[in-house]
């Protein structure tokens, strides 16, 4: 009995501690210190008022033209071609509404019913 | 030969001194417990001067490049916001639990209370020093173990015109394109 005893107040006095030591550890939103990888917003960059002479004003028309074509780059739809003819784009998983055709315009505009239909006949 | 016994006396002292200060513990070297007026200007004076003397030949490139405001920017954003904040920002854990407090890099140099930052070439070389060296017991690091002269330099660009930086035209700056492959290894 004194064994037990001894043990359960040696696990207390590591426990308690440690459990006050944990909770203070969050007392603060862990979110401060989780570093985001994120894009230029460069939507809300003001042209207008920017003076293109200044060397912040070029360094963000350089950032926000570079982001703009890395993206542009990776809608690539030259390079659609083989990997939709080969079989590797899986179709199934684009039946389920997700995708927002009101935001593709002008890009898939190009293609005409026959040609997408074309395409799939392929599969 | 009585000059020489009492110096030796004082030397003996002296040390006496210096190993009971060191080894009762009285000295309180906790962060957040202030130096005294005394001890804070002695260090501040000291810091200053031997900063001013090493940096004093350092000779400042061009900084105009945008390119090093991005390159700048980037860094700053990885290494040295926790500290020393960016734009709309007033504190973190960092720049309130350091001792002595990191300055606000936000602020422009004139803002700043006590030690003067000179004209923009001496701010540079300043800046460029400590970014490279670090400071002893500050908590600010030695980037130049790390990092080449064109890296800081670029840091260096960057500082020079953060504080004019709205907290948008510092998120263009700083941000860093996830699918873009830059050294993040920091």
């Amino acid at each position: 009995m004194k064994t037990l005893t001894k043990t359960v107040t040696k696990i207390a006095l590591v426990l308690i501690p440690a459990i006050t030591l944990s909770m203070t550890a969050t007392a603060h939103d862990p979110k401060l210190h989780v570093k985001k990888v994120e894009k230029a917003d460069c939507s809300k960059m003001d042209n207008s008022k920017m003076d293109m002479k200044d060397p912040v004003a070029l360094a963000m028309m350089k950032k926000c033209m570079k982001q703009a074509e890395t993206s542009s780059a990776k809608m690539d739809h030259s390079k659609m071609g083989d990997k939709m003819m080969d079989g590797k784009m899986d179709h199934s998983k684009m039946m389920d509404g997700k995708m927002d055709h009101s935001k593709m315009g002008g890009k898939m505009d190009s293609k005409t019913d026959d040609s997408k239909k074309d395409e799939h006949d392929n599969h | 030969m009585k000059i020489l016994k009492l110096m030796l006396l004082l030397v003996v002292l002296g040390i006496a001194a210096v190993a009971t200060v060191m080894y009762s513990g009285i000295v309180n070297v906790a962060a957040d417990e202030p130096h005294s007026d005394l001890v804070y200007w002695l260090l501040e004076e000291t810091r200053e001067t031997s900063i001013k003397k090493a940096a004093e030949d350092i000779k400042v490139p061009d900084l105009a490049d945008p390119e090093l405001l991005l390159s700048g920017g980037v860094d700053y954003n990885f290494m040295c916001v926790s500290c020393h904040l960016q734009p709309g920002q007033k504190e973190s854990d960092m720049s309130v639990g350091l001792y002595p407090a990191p300055p606000n890099l936000t602020l422009a140099a004139e803002s700043h209370e006590g030690h003067e930052h000179g004209d923009d070439a001496q701010s540079a070389r300043k800046n460029f020093w400590v970014i490279k060296h670090g400071i002893k017991a500050s908590g600010m690091p030695a980037w130049g173990k790390t990092h080449d002269d064109k890296r800081i330099w670029a840091m260096v660009a960057f500082l020079q015109r953060l504080p004019e930086l709205t907290a948008d035209q510092y998120q263009i700056l700083t941000a860093l394109d996830p699918n873009d492959n830059q050294e993040m290894a920091h």
